[in-house]
């Protein structure tokens, strides 16, 4: 049984007008579903439409329909069903409105009218059928019967979710508006005159309206006094003012889509002024920030963007957004639900990590668990698993880009404060300035379970500390006329440290004992400048400066320290000449000097031929030198076909040059090509091509004695896939890619004497599959995808043997074959959400030991292996993770509390296999175990 | 291939590390044939000595069928010494059962042909020993001569009742192997020695069992010689002669209750052992081998009784 909702909603198609300009699209397009019942409208509130619609703003005209002095049609005083539904917790909105073409009989005849319609909505908003309840004939029932049809709203919801409703709907049309004003005159000037002598009279009664929990002014909401058939709406400055009201109680009614709507009993005394605060609490505060975020940027091939709000409310990833992409196709499961990135079968120091498009060593702490930004200042995370274009570079895998806020409170400043069991952190975010052309943030997190592990492992004489900070600042000109400029300021340290009793043995090695530690930091400066240079030609450039450190000790026997300084410009020149081409040259710039001290028990020169019986002499060494890398690209998107949506070409070339003080230098030539074809609005056919290369990583590069043979590394990636949008709300989008990795660095086959190369480019790889997502966006109360990746990833290391290809494939080390993950969302009433994610991933491959052969002076066992490397898998993995929310309003805070269940069923998934002391025996290391992580989002505005 | 990156793998580990869902045996624990020690003597031998070999092997099922004892030198030995140098077609078609029986000059005649092939005994038959070639370290500088080049011994043992089966299971044979420096160092390396045990403060000499109460726990040290750690000299790279102490550890092994550490180091030697309650076996035996880190090594064997 479909419950009969009684939304009337008008709106009117311009008579003359074959296209609106954008603005007014918009305000046609979005009116919400009216909850105030208004009788049909006259063509005189016909005509006063159309006025706003031309000359008001253009985001409320619905609030403009209200007709003073008419009763809400509350959804709970729709006509009695057959049996007793469950009342709504929300309305249908109209999402898409269709403009219907004014009849020409009635443009001949310069006749208006407004049809009334009722139309049922389905579960998911499409609008199933539609009925003309009173026509008006003149050609205007057909032309708003062919209109409605094409409606689509989001669906009307009771608290079990989704459900059809139908709804009465007035389509109007309107003539020209000079002619209308004519014919109405006289009803206009009445109106006009009685406006005016109430404008005289002195306001008595005034008020301001506030969103509770963001204290963001509410403009242009209507306010009513129903009783006095008085009503007006908000300013910009979220006032409401009425003139001469009479002395005495009066109800004060506001009601807007989307809120609560509220009444309050005000005394009006005579002569006196009475003023007001009224505090509306939004109906879905998420919903807003979900809808609002959601950003796609450059077409890319394969690109990911979702919405932060959406990603951080994922189970498993502890609120940050980053974590989310291993739900997402492509990406390998890492073990202990760290965040190592294992995109498409790469190695993860194969796949480049970005921060607002510049390039940083490590986007995890060291516990694996949050990136390096804080969770509240990022805006959006691109994922491009692969096919991506030439603007990323210098890495075989995936590229992640962290993009960070450019929007800030407008009216007030907010405080972010999150807590959980592993970490605190806050953020300030606000303007500055007379005119609030600076937006601003300020931020910084701490972990603390160096706290409280000591509490749990006080008996074992061992100290681990594991804990990081970070921290944020940014500065970022919001007057967008004069171009976009920022200054982002970020870093974190990390430090680990392992703290052993002065009478435990740590190792039997004198060398080993004392305490453990290891800190790693990045400090980066960011600015970035975009702005126009006329009509076709803009710029963008990111300078940036930065160093990491690192540094280790192992008791006073092993100590190292790393220092690399930075200066990385990111720099594109776009040139639009028309709709169809874009040319976009740029460069992607690194260079810094670096050094690094390492002092040892040993001189490594011995490892060769390691003797623990042998003496040792302290080894020291300290070294410095430059790296420079001045990468170039330039790309093309080339839309040839006379509407530029339906076929996108980008032809791309990037070059590579890397130069490292005595180790390494190269050059290397990318050309990518990526088409986006778009033969309906709703369906997309994606293909790329290209190579990707890679330098090698310093500690492959550095030797003492230059003795380096190494060169790029690449990657051949080729990628097919075809996206359909089935409902706006609903698409999917599936990939074939297979990826040739070649000139792969390995490690030397034989190492006679530590003189000898130690690494050569003489591994091949292949890596090949499938990625599949279905996704719901969140468009109401549910959000979810189900992402599925088929893939196989294997290696070979010197694939010729005796100038003979035979290559001895072994699968990657996180090669997993199936990878599914289901995620889901879902907004339950009082501002409770469940959302779940269920993982099963086929287990990482493994080389087995049989046994062990005793090295009696180093007092352990040698491990030996019958079978191929690799060659045996961990059994499945699958884990159910559940996040329980909810939000709590108040006038100007907000707070969030959440429970975050990591695995639920208490799955015991190996991770590992460890042996015993003689390798004859094997044991699972287990994943994590069932954890209840509590937290709290707080949000201050003040 | 490159290896993952493995600083979150690291601190993941190292806060997961009790993850598992069975105890693995630990190395302490003597529940099969084991090869804990192999002292030669003399510990550094010089070019043209003759070095005999003493095993510390021990089995809870008794002593085993058979050890077998290979020698290879260090240009040929590999990361697991002697095992890819081992001529096995020799042992194929030794009876071990005949050799008993051979007269001395067919046991001369065996012997030499097993030296050959790289044996240097098959106990209980044969007692180990390696002559070493007095032309070791012709060739080698001064330096490198009194740095010396390492002897690789390979101990395999058999245990008892393998000999009925046709093929031994490979779990049940235990290898090891070990380095005996060769050189002409000036100051040449000993094995250690350890006097006795403190237990719980109270020194214990030889042949004394030491009576421990079921489920209690002992604070176990070992005595060392007064002559345990040498000091000794070592022509370092830059030509200057330096005078070192060695930095000898600890080995502990038992049959039944538990250790809280496998090792320790010198000076801070002490272990504690917990005695099982209940006991197995009211007779239980621990042993401690010390290493000097310099290639030489001895163990001392400790009789406990357990009362209940």
């Amino acid at each position: 049984m479909l419950r009969l909702l009684l939304l009337t909603c008008f709106c009117q198609a311009a008579h003359g007008q074959e296209e609106l300009p954008a603005e007014e699209e918009t305000a046609a397009e979005a009116p919400a579903a009216e909850e105030i019942a208004a009788d049909e409208p006259t063509p005189e509130e016909a005509a006063l439409e159309e006025a706003v619609v031309e000359d008001g703003p253009a985001e409320e005209p619905a609030a403009e329909q209200v007709a003073p002095g008419e009763p809400p049609a509350d959804p709970a005083q729709a006509p009695p069903p057959e049996e007793e539904l469950p009342p709504l917790v929300k309305e249908p909105q109209l999402l898409d409105f269709v403009e219907a073409p004014y009849p020409a009989e009635a443009r001949q005849q310069g006749v208006e009218g407004t049809v009334l319609l009722a139309l049922e909505i389905d579960e998911t908003g499409a609008v199933v059928s539609a009925e003309v309840l009173e026509p008006v004939g003149h050609g205007f029932d057909e032309a708003a019967l062919e209109a409605v049809v094409q409606f689509r709203f989001s669906p009307a919801e009771d608290e079990q979710g989704p459900v059809p409703v139908i709804i009465e709907f007035a389509y109007g049309f309107v003539g020209d508006i000079a002619a209308h004003e004519g014919a109405h005159a006289d009803v206009q000037a009445d109106e006009q005159a009685a406006e005016e002598i109430q404008a005289e009279l002195p306001v008595n009664l005034e008020g301001q309206l506030t969103e509770m929990g963001t204290k963001r002014t509410l403009r242009d909401f209507p306010v009513l006094l129903p009783e006095l058939e008085l009503s007006t709406s908000s300013d910009d400055q979220g006032w409401f003012r009425f003139h001469g009201v009479p002395p005495g109680s009066h109800a004060l009614r506001v009601a807007q889509p989307g809120f609560d709507p509220i009444e309050r009993q005000v005394e009006v005394v005579a002569d006196e002024v009475t003023t007001v605060k009224l505090w509306l609490r939004n109906k879905s505060y998420r919903q807003d920030e979900l809808v609002g975020v959601y950003q796609r940027q450059k077409e890319e091939v394969t690109r990911r963007t979702l919405s932060v709000e959406q990603v951080r409310r994922v189970p498993g990833t502890f609120g940050d957004p980053v974590r989310v992409i291993q739900s997402l196709p492509g990406a390998a499961r890492s073990p202990f639900s760290t965040g190592l990135l294992v995109i498409r079968g790469a190695n993860p120091e194969d796949s480049g990590v970005y921060v607002d498009g510049i390039r940083i060593p490590l986007i995890y702490h060291l516990d694996g668990i949050l990136s390096v930004i804080n969770s509240d200042l990022i805006e959006s995370v691109d994922y491009l698993p692969g096919g991506y274009g030439v603007r990323y570079g210098r890495s075989m895998g995936g590229a992640i880009d962290v993009n960070t806020k450019h929007s800030f409170p407008e009216e007030s400043h907010k405080f972010s404060w999150t807590t959980d069991i592993l970490h605190s952190g806050g953020l300030l975010t606000g303007r500055l300035g007379k005119e609030k052309r600076w937006g601003y943030a300020v931020g910084g997190r701490r972990s603390y379970i160096d706290l409280f592990i000591p509490l749990f492992t006080k008996d074992s004489g061992y100290t681990i500390k594991p804990r990081w900070f970070d921290y944020q600042l940014k500065l970022d000109r919001l007057d967008l006329n004069a171009g976009r400029f920022s200054i982002f300021l970020f870093g974190f340290q990390d430090l680990l440290e392992v703290a052993t009793p002065s009478d435990v043995a740590q190792g039997t090695d004198q060398d080993t004992q004392g305490d453990m530690s290891m800190l790693y930091s990045t400090h980066r400066l960011i600015v970035d400048w975009e702005r126009s240079l006329g009509e076709t030609l803009s710029f963008r450039v990111t300078p940036s400066f930065g160093v990491d450190l690192g540094s280790g000790n192992m008791g006073d026997s092993f100590d190292g320290s790393e220092t690399q300084w930075l200066v990385e410009l990111r720099a594109e020149l776009p040139w639009e000449p028309s709709e169809h081409l874009t040319i976009t040259p740029g460069t992607d710039f690194i260079a810094g000097p670096w050094q690094f001290d390492v002092s040892l028990p040993f001189d490594p020169s011995i490892m060769a031929d390691y003797d623990p019986i042998g003496e040792r002499e302290d080894w020291a060494i300290q070294d410095h030198g430059w790296v420079w890398a001045p990468d170039s690209f330039i790309e093309a998107d080339i839309r040839p076909l006379r509407d530029p949506e339906k076929l996108l070409i980008t032809p791309g070339l990037r070059m590579n040059y890397s130069w490292l003080t005595g180790g390494f230098k190269g050059l290397a030539w990318d050309p990518r090509l990526a088409v986006i074809l778009k033969p309906h609005d709703s369906s997309t056919l994606k293909a790329s091509t290209g190579i990707y290369h890679q330098p090698p990583m310093p500690t492959e590069l550095y030797r003492p004695d230059g003795n380096v043979e190494l060169d790029y590394e690449y990657a051949i990636s080729t990628t097919l896939g075809w996206e359909q949008f089935f409902t706006p709300a609903f698409n999917a989008d599936i990939e074939f890619f297979y990826k040739w990795l070649d000139s792969l660095i390995v490690f030397a086959n034989e190492l006679d004497s530590m003189d000898d190369p130690y690494y050569f480019n003489e591994g091949v790889g292949r890596v090949y599959g499938m990625e599949v997502m279905l996704r719901r966006e969140a468009v109401d109360r549910f959000f979810g995808w189900i992402s599925y990746t088929l893939s196989k990833s294997e290696r070979a290391d010197y694939p010729e043997e005796s100038g003979q290809w035979d290559p001895q494939w072994y699968p990657f080390q996180l090669d997993q074959t199936h990878i599914l993950v289901a995620v889901g969302g879902l907004q339950l009433p009082y501002d409770f959400e469940i959302s779940t994610r269920i993982q099963f991933v086929t287990g990482n491959p493994y080389t087995p030991y049989a046994g062990g052969i005793y090295d009696i002076d180093q007092g352990f066992y040698w491990a030996y292996s019958t079978a191929d490397y690799n060659s045996q898998r961990l059994p499945n993995y699958f884990a159910v993770d559940l996040r329980i929310s909810k939000l709590y309003t108040f006038r100007r805070w907000q707070l969030s509390s959440y429970f975050d269940l990591l695995n639920v069923v208490r799955a015991t998934n190996p991770e590992f296999v460890i042996y015993n002391y003689d390798y004859t025996e094997e044991a699972y290391v287990r994943g994590l175990p069932f954890i209840p992580n509590p937290g709290v989002d707080i949000e201050i505005y003040f | 291939m490159r290896s993952i990156s493995s600083s979150p793998l690291l601190a993941a580990g190292l806060l997961c590390g009790g993850c598992t869902t069975q105890d693995l045996s630990s190395s302490w624990m003597i529940d099969r044939l084991r090869i804990l020690a192999v002292r030669p003597e003399p510990a550094e031998p010089a070019p043209g000595d003759v070095v005999s070999f003493e095993a510390l092997i021990v089995d809870p099922q008794g002593d085993p069928e058979m050890t077998i004892w290979f020698g290879c030198l260090s240009d040929e030995a590999e990361v697991m010494g002697c095992l890819g140098q081992m001529d096995l077609d020799v042992l194929e078609d030794l009876d071990p059962a005949a050799l008993e029986e051979l007269d001395p000059e067919e046991m001369a005649e065996l012997w030499e042909q097993l030296v050959e092939a790289g044996l240097m005994g098959i106990e209980p038959y044969l007692a180990p020993s390696y002559t070493i070639p007095a032309d070791i370290l012709d060739g080698l500088s001064e330096e490198e001569r009194l740095e010396g080049l390492n002897l690789f011994v390979q101990v395999t043992a058999i245990p008892q009742g393998s000999g009925e089966e046709e093929d031994v299971a490979e779990d049940d044979v235990e290898l090891a192997y070990k380095r005996v420096p060769v050189s002409e160092a000036r100051t040449p390396n000993h094995n250690p020695a350890i006097a006795g045990l403190r237990i719980e403060g109270v020194e214990f000499g030889p042949d004394v069992v030491f009576e421990v109460d079921a489920g209690q726990s002992y604070r176990i040290e070992p005595v060392l010689a007064d002559d345990a750690i040498e000091t000794y000299e070592y022509l370092n790279q830059q030509g200057q002669v330096e005078e070192r102490v060695e930095e000898p550890y600890f080995s502990f092994y038992v049959e039944e209750g538990a250790l809280d550490a496998s090792y320790s180091i010198h000076p801070y030697g002490e272990v504690e052992w917990t005695a099982p309650t209940p006991a197995e076996k009211t007779d239980q035996m621990l042993w401690v081998v010390m290493q000097d880190r310099r290639g030489g090594m001895n163990w001392w064997s400790q009789q406990l009784r357990v009362r209940e």
